[in-house]
């Protein structure tokens, strides 16, 4: 790494970032795509699909992490927390969910934009969070 | 800890190799252009971890990024297999982990399976550059015992610099700062070192 050449950090970052956003369009319909699956296991409702909500609220917010999603990957980590949470306390409420993909759907459809919208979304989706049973570290 | 790099740093990562081991291609094609950004001419992807085992077996490599959620082999037994199941120096490779929900348990399950660093999401180019640099200059022991084998987990937050943003409350430093009363003066420090008599 200390040898001579190379790049410096500033450009290393410019590189790295232009290589990120080569693939947003990309990413960003995958998410719309995820979100659906979402949407469509949360309709079924399912019994044993709590597992399957988790995962694809974890895929979801793996995606969305990789990008400038602000409110939408928060949205999306509150989906997972919760439902990593219920299925640890075995208090599963699909309600929870649903409130979840709606908040999602709305910021998504917003462009994923950061404003008094999304915050009182997300506080919302914060209070959810807040009433479930922690999980032992 | 090492100093955060500045902008005008430069970095050479030309001549290194990075494994990078997820199950979702999309995720392997977006980390391998930020890898590939940072200058980075080699890389291995592995859209398996088990895929990655055969890989270790077969070549060195300077730098793994895994993803802790993958079915069959997860990150986490991945890391255990490297550092428990394969001979030095393999078992020294550095591994960041990536993660997208990183409940505390999985954090300390990344801690405790061997990680050198967890990376959580959301993913900026400037933090994973930021933890690569710091993993070529890491000065922690690696520890193999029967409970736990990697870098030691014991780190004394040093923290960034003072005066730099970014500190927090508890980290130490090692700056040594203005005086707080005035300079002993020779008689007192000579009376502190003169050897008196001593009555038994």
């Amino acid at each position: 790494m200390a040898r001579p050449g190379g790049r410096t950090t500033a450009e290393a970052v410019r590189e790295a970032e232009a290589g990120l956003d080569s693939h947003r369009e990309d990413g960003m319909r995958s998410l719309a795509a995820t979100l659906a699956r979402l949407e469509a296991v949360c309709a079924a409702r399912e019994e044993g699909a709590e597992a399957q909500v988790y995962e694809l609220a974890s895929a979801f917010a793996d995606m969305a992490g990789f990008f400038d999603t602000g409110p939408l990957y928060a949205a999306a980590f509150s989906l997972c927390e919760t439902s990593d949470r219920m299925i640890a306390g075995a208090c599963w409420q699909w309600p929870s969910v649903e409130v979840h993909l709606r908040a999602v759907r709305l910021i998504l459809a917003a462009g994923c934009d950061a404003n008094e919208t999304s915050r009182l979304l997300l506080g919302g989706l914060a209070t959810i969070v807040a009433r479930l049973p922690k999980q032992p570290g | 800890m090492t100093r955060i790099p500045r902008q005008s740093d430069r970095v050479n990562l030309e001549h290194i190799t990075v494994l990078l081991i997820d199950d979702n291609l999309q995720a392997l094609d977006i980390l391998s252009s930020v890898i590939q950004g940072f200058g980075v001419k080699e890389q291995i992807r592995c859209s398996s971890a088990v895929e990655a085992t055969e890989v270790i077996r077969r070549r060195p490599v300077d730098l793994v990024l895994v993803d802790c959620a993958m079915p069959e082999m997860d990150g986490y037994d991945f890391i255990r297999w490297l550092r428990r199941e394969t001979p030095a120096p393999a078992r020294q490779t550095p591994v960041i982990m990536l993660t997208g929900h990183a409940a505390a348990s999985g954090v300390r399950k990344s801690r405790d399976c061997g990680a050198s660093f967890i990376v959580t999401k959301p993913l900026t180019p400037t933090v994973l550059l930021q933890r690569i640099v710091w993993l070529s200059t890491d000065e922690r022991e690696f520890i193999q015992s029967e409970t736990y084998v990697g870098p030691d987990r014991r780190v004394r937050n040093m923290g960034p610099p003072l005066n730099v943003a970014g500190r927090r409350k508890g980290d130490l430093s090692t700056h040594v700062g203005v005086a707080l009363e005035a300079n002993m003066d020779q008689s007192d420090i000579d009376s502190l070192f003169k050897p008196r008599r001593v009555a038994l």
